[in-house]
């Protein structure tokens, strides 16, 4: 680890804040530790410990599912409430995490803040239409977790703002749902892709679609054309072949494109 | 005689350090602080292949708390190898401590000690090496060819069989009855490869140096072979070896890298030149790229079957990768062909023609399997092509073929490690058991018939099979001695060369000697293995640790026992002949007893004062092959390409087992290891030779979720010529997931599988370029 | 414990003040250090460094309730917790039941895994007293292991698992 000044363990968001925004410390917000602790970036003189700040809570509001940013792997694994929701797929999600050491330590804001194609988080949340609210100079933000990965909002989480929950629409409660991180090995940390694939049923149609695809890069991307084949009612056959396609333009590589297409046709067979 | 009347051998008895080691008692090589203990680091090479033209360690020195920097300048140029093998080591030598070349990327370039590992570490930054960049080759065909780089361009080398092509060790053998294939109904002729594989032992390589009161060297060292050790580090550094002494404390998994002076020459060397207690240990990278893998293969093998099940001749011609320098090169080449080609009766000609190439990639060593692995594969895949072809049960068709009680095989004399073999005949043998065991567990006739028709979905089941032998140590190379001596109490010290790096050798030395001596395991005292103190054995490798030390331990204490009734027989006034041993007594045919505390005492005070102690050796003419009979059933998901294996069931017979439950933990290791093999390790590299994935998190190994059902059974028989009945169980597991998975990924897909590992990718190419074909 | 919200490091070392197995410690550690390096620094041995990266496991204590990995945690950050290492466990003399249950077993081979591989048994047995085999297996993911191919280590955990819940009926 790289030496540094001062360690502080804040115990609310308002405090994390100033310590972060006060040019003296050159701080970095730590949430679990497991990426960022081993590679902490040169000008960084303060550890700012999330541990204490009250940001770990699970919960239902206003109908949707609110994911504080500090909640652990093992927790959203174990919550029952995350457990109910789009079938479980969350908390399936996140016991596909490496291994239960790392599930221990690891938070979902932690997952999210910096794109990594091993992250299991932000496919899942590209697919469930999720929003991401921060604490930062200004106030707080809520942004869509989609803008966030794509243009990155202006903000540096960890620097100079702080995840401080995730939002999961009540809309994706129902939503029928698959993840699927397809690897060598059930505890790989890599993978070859992650999918996550989701419907909502309105009577024999699909209202909605989505089809996420991550470890292709450090940013997962939706598969428009095969969504809207899905949500159209298409054949099995017919969404694959969109999706190999798109996977094939994305250059994802001959084996990337059948076993992803494969797995959307079993998906949409299932549903 | 059988296991039936054994007392304290073949019982689960208690691993004696296992208690400690799970308390975290400080028991390994870095468990324990040094004063003034320096830092070593290593500059490793980023270069695959090049020559030092100028190296400036002036600016290092410079760096605070930096006591030595040690370059090829600084060092005796002593050709030697790493292997730590039997003198005269069949491995060419081809390495010196430091050398002005570099060949692979992580070779060594120069060392420092520091009074700290940010010091260290500086110091390494602030070497300048002006290199001036050779030509490198990275596959063995290209390293063969004409004009290829030469690697070991250097003239005091010695043993390399032809440097110039790149050749760290060849081999050809052939015995010929008639013309080549002439009476084969069908021949089969294929390629099976194994990538860079990684032992993967969680404690990383360790040295700590330190000097004793008069002076002399101390090697504490994480090494499964400390008395090659002290040759090695003695020979490279020109030092007399009674000036070493080489401690092994508690091993953190060796599996063959550990049979390797990987740290101990160069801590030497730093502690030499600063007077002071220096420290290396590898980082976990340095682990997979600067220590020792297992040397990656291409087989040919060509075989050719009547139809009656007939095998008529076998070719196998090896090819291994031995990376930069020539560590177990010859041997492990050798072994692949003489620790397989036995295994089935070949009725007319057999063919071995074996190549380790040098190329600029990491240095291939002694690995758990030890070629075994590599053979098998081809083998065991080629056995269940015939027996399709013939249509023949693949189970029926091995029963038919192996190796018989009493039979030899021309192999067994032609091949041994580096040399000459020994020829022998099969002396014992379960394999007919553990394969009626295997099938019984896995259910093979109602599977395999179930898995004949035709099965619908994407997800398919098979079922596979693969039979297995290896070695118990070398014959007539190695040699193990042991030390025992008597206490007041009746309890005895055991002295043991042999080196437990894990695998409960010291337990299972203890058994053997209580259960000549009459006395629990407990009352023995073992200590492993320390140059001054015990008495030599070459090490813990070769399969030989129960087979030859266990042999050695046997003759020790049957020569105690022989004092003991000296004793006995003054104190209960009877002849020696009427004495057994029994119950930590000793009792005469007319029931008359005296405890062994009694005859301890008398010996150290009152009879013919003396210290009942004795010391023995064992080596040995033959070497009988453990056997074992393996069976996977396995799901592949022909849309994905993901092999998930069901079952595994692998039932060996390894003679006696001296502990069953530590026999059954060696072999459920050995099997998840090459189930690890099967489905998941391989070291990737650059085109330019730089590792990509020198990490646990890029480099998987099988975790307890990973981990299919595996369920080992001990097939008890009796071996006459080791150690009640005992044959070795370390290593023959590694062999069979391999073949057993691929002949069951056959079983269920109809495709053949030929390049390790099978993975989703290649599993899924594999099932289309077959539907392309049919 | 309750500690300040923030602490700076005076030439290069944290003073930080924790529990290590129910004791009260103050231990200076290096403002760059991990808490596997600081234990070890310290004497807690049985804290063992395999991998140096969050992958192995060998370096699993139990912090704040939670098995954790020392070579992922700075070590300041225990400041103010409460840390369980292997030692704090049981002794040779007088074992906890899963180290019994272990050596039972004939689980520990090499045993460099094995103070993680229990810690993180006895977090999931405080837990769970009757794991299923996936459960069990699942808790040890994170711990690798070469020797043993987690059969009787599983077989530990379930042994003691009995045991545990025959003494605390």
């Amino acid at each position: 680890m790289k030496s540094i000044k001062y360690y502080a363990f804040p115990s609310s968001v308002k405090e994390a804040m100033s310590l972060l925004l006060d040019r003296k410390y050159k701080a970095m917000a730590l949430a679990g530790g497991t990426l960022v602790a081993k590679t902490l970036p040169d000008s960084v003189e303060t550890y700012l410990d999330l541990k204490n700040v009250p940001i770990k809570g699970i919960k239902l509001a206003g109908g949707n599912l609110v994911i504080g940013a500090g909640a652990t792997f093992d927790e959203i694994d174990r919550s029952k409430l995350c457990r109910s929701w789009a079938g479980g797929v969350i908390s399936s999600a996140a016991a596909k995490c490496s291994s239960q050491l790392v599930r221990n330590m690891a938070t979902i804001g932690g997952n999210i803040a910096r794109p990594h194609s091993f992250n299991i988080f932000p496919v899942l949340l590209l697919g469930l239409d999720a929003k991401v609210r921060f604490a930062c100079k200004t106030g707080t933000k809520l942004v869509d977790f989609q803008d966030l990965y794509s243009s990155g909002a202006g903000l540096r989480p960890g620097l100079d703002c702080l995840i401080t929950e995730v939002i999961i629409p009540a809309k994706t409660r129902k939503w029928g749902c698959e993840f699927i991180k397809l690897a060598k090995t059930e505890s790989s940390w890599e993978s070859y892709i992650k999918l996550f694939f989701a419907v909502e049923k309105k009577g024999k149609f699909f209202a909605q679609a989505r089809i996420a695809v991550g470890a292709l890069s450090p940013r997962p991307f939706r598969a428009p054309a095969a969504e809207k084949a899905l949500a159209a009612g298409e054949t099995p056959e017919a969404c694959a072949a969109a999706l190999a396609a798109e996977l094939a333009a994305a250059r994802a590589g001959d084996y990337r494109c059948a076993a992803a297409a494969n797995l959307l046709k079993r998906f949409v067979k299932s549903v | 005689m059988d296991a039936k009347k054994l007392k304290v051998v073949n019982k689960p008895v208690r691993k004696m350090d296992a208690m400690g080691l799970a308390c975290g008692e400080p028991a390994f090589t870095d468990d324990m602080d040094f004063n003034g203990l320096l830092t070593g680091k290593i500059l490793w090479s980023p270069h695959a292949h090049a020559r030092i033209k100028k190296i400036d360690v002036s600016a290092a020195l410079k760096v605070p708390g930096v006591k030595a920097v040690l370059t090829y300048k600084d060092l005796p140029r002593v050709p030697h190898t790493t292997a730590g093998q039997g003198y005269p080591e069949p491995s060419p030598y081809d390495t010196y401590t430091l050398d002005n070349k570099v060949r692979f990327v992580g070779d060594r370039v120069a060392a420092v000690a520091a009074e700290t590992p940010e010091a260290a570490q500086e110091a390494l930054s602030k070497i300048k090496v002006d290199y001036e960049i050779l030509p490198a080759v990275f596959d063995t065909f290209e390293a063969m060819k004409d004009g290829a780089p030469v690697i070991h361009d250097e003239p005091d080398s010695k043993n390399i069989p032809d440097a110039s092509r790149n050749i760290a060790a060849k081999f050809d053998f052939e015995v010929k009855n008639g013309e080549w294939f002439k009476e084969a109904d069908f021949v089969f002729e294929h390629k099976w490869s194994i990538p860079y594989l990684q032992h993967c032992a969680i404690e990383p390589h360790t040295t700590i140096a330190y000097f004793d009161n008069f002076g002399r060297l101390v090697l504490r060292t994480s090494t499964q072979v400390p008395f090659h050790v002290r040759r090695i580090v003695a020979q490279a550094l020109k030092l007399p070896v009674k000036n070493i002494r080489v401690v092994k404390p508690r091993i953190g998994g060796g599996f063959g890298s550990k049979q390797e002076v990987l740290l101990e020459d160069i801590t030497a060397a730093l502690a030499l030149k600063t007077g002071r207690p220096v420290k290396i240990e590898y980082t976990r990278r340095e682990t997979f790229v600067s220590s020792r893998t297992r040397h990656p293969s291409v087989v040919r093998m060509k075989a050719g079957v009547k139809k009656d099940g007939t095998i008529t001749d076998a070719e196998m011609e090896i090819t291994l990768n031995t990376g930069a320098y020539g560590s177990h090169a010859l041997t492990v080449m050798m072994c692949s062909g003489s620790h397989t080609i036995p295994m089935y009766r070949i009725k007319n000609n057999i063919r071995f023609i074996g190549r380790s190439v040098y190329t600029n990639m990491p240095v291939s060593g002694a690995y758990r399997g030890y070629g075994a692995t590599q053979g098998f594969f081809a083998w065991e895949c080629l056995m269940d092509m015939m027996a399709e072809k013939i249509g023949m049960d693949p189970v029926e068709f091995r029963r038919m073929n192996y190796i018989k009680l009493g039979e030899g095989s021309p192999v067994f004399k032609a091949m041994g490690e580096g040399r000459e073999g020994v020829e022998q005949v099969i002396t014992s043998s379960g394999l007919f058991e553990a394969i009626e065991k295997g099938m019984a567990e896995i259910g093979w006739k109602e599977k395999s018939a179930k898995y004949a028709k035709p099965q619908t979905g994407p997800v398919r089941r098979g079922i596979g099979v693969a039979c297995m032998m290896q070695g118990s140590g070398i014959p007539e190379v190695d040699m193990a001695s042991a030390t025992m001596k008597m206490n007041e109490d009746g309890s005895f010290n055991l002295l043991v060369g042999a080196a437990d790096l894990g695998t409960g050798s010291d337990t299972i030395l203890a058994q053997i000697a209580a259960e000549v001596l009459g006395i629990k395991a407990d009352d023995i005292i073992v200590t492993s293995s320390d140059t001054d103190i015990t008495p030599f054995d070459v090490g813990a490798y070769a399969s030989s640790t129960t087979f030859i030390s266990g042999g050695a331990v046997k003759k020790t204490a049957e020569k105690v026992r022989d004092m003991i009734f000296e004793v006995g027989a003054k104190i209960l006034d009877v002849k020696k002949e009427d004495l057994r041993l029994e119950g930590g007594k000793v009792v005469s045919a007319a029931g008359a007893s005296c405890s062994l505390g009694e005859v301890a005492n008398t010996s150290l005070y009152y009879y013919n004062q003396h210290q009942i102690t004795a010391s023995a050796s064992h080596f040995a003419h033959t070497s009988p092959p453990p056997f074992q009979a393996n069976f996977a059933e396995v799901e592949v998901d022909t849309e994905t390409g993901k092999v998930k294996i069901l079952d595994y069931v692998s039932c060996v017979d390894c003679g006696t087992a001296i502990n069953p439950q530590l026999a059954r933990g060696q072999n459920d290791g050995a099997v998840l290891n090459g189930i690890s093999h099967t489905l998941s390790e391989e070291m990737e590299f650059s085109s330019n030779g730089t590792p990509l994935n020198a990490s646990f998190r890029r480099y998987k190994i099988f975790s307890a979720a990973d981990t299919p059902p595996v369920r080992t059974f001990i097939i008890p028989t009796w071996e006459p010529n080791g150690p009640f009945g005992a044959k070795s169980v370390s290593e023959i597991g590694i062999n069979g997931p391999l073949p057993a998975v691929a002949n069951a990924v056959h079983n269920a897909t109809g495709i053949w599988l030929f390049e390790a590992p099978f993975t989703p990718e290649k599993v899924l190419k594999a099932i289309k370029d077959g539907v392309r074909k049919a | 414990m309750k500690t300040n919200s923030i602490i700076e490091a005076k030439k290069g070392f944290f003073e930080i003040a924790l529990k290590v197995n129910g004791e009260r410690r103050e231990l200076s550690v290096r403002n760059g250090e991990f808490l596997l390096d600081a234990l070890r620094r310290h004497g807690w041995k049985g804290v063992k460094k395999g991998c140096d990266t969050g992958d192995c496991g060998s370096c699993t204590v139990i912090l704040n309730g939670k098995p954790v990995l020392g070579c992922l945690v700075p070590a300041v950050a225990a400041h103010g917790g409460e840390l369980t290492t292997i030692e704090g466990l049981g002794s040779v003399r007088s074992p906890h039941p899963l180290q019994e249950a272990f050596v039972e077993a004939g689980a520990v081979q090499c045993g460099f895994c094995i103070p993680g591989m229990i810690l993180s048994s006895k977090h999931l047995l405080d837990n769970n007293p009757s794991p299923t085999e996936a459960e069990i297996r699942k808790a040890l993911d994170g711990n690798l292991c070469r020797c043993t191919g987690y059969v009787q280590q599983v077989e530990a955990v379930k042994n003691a698992a009995k045991k545990m819940k025959r003494t605390s009926n």
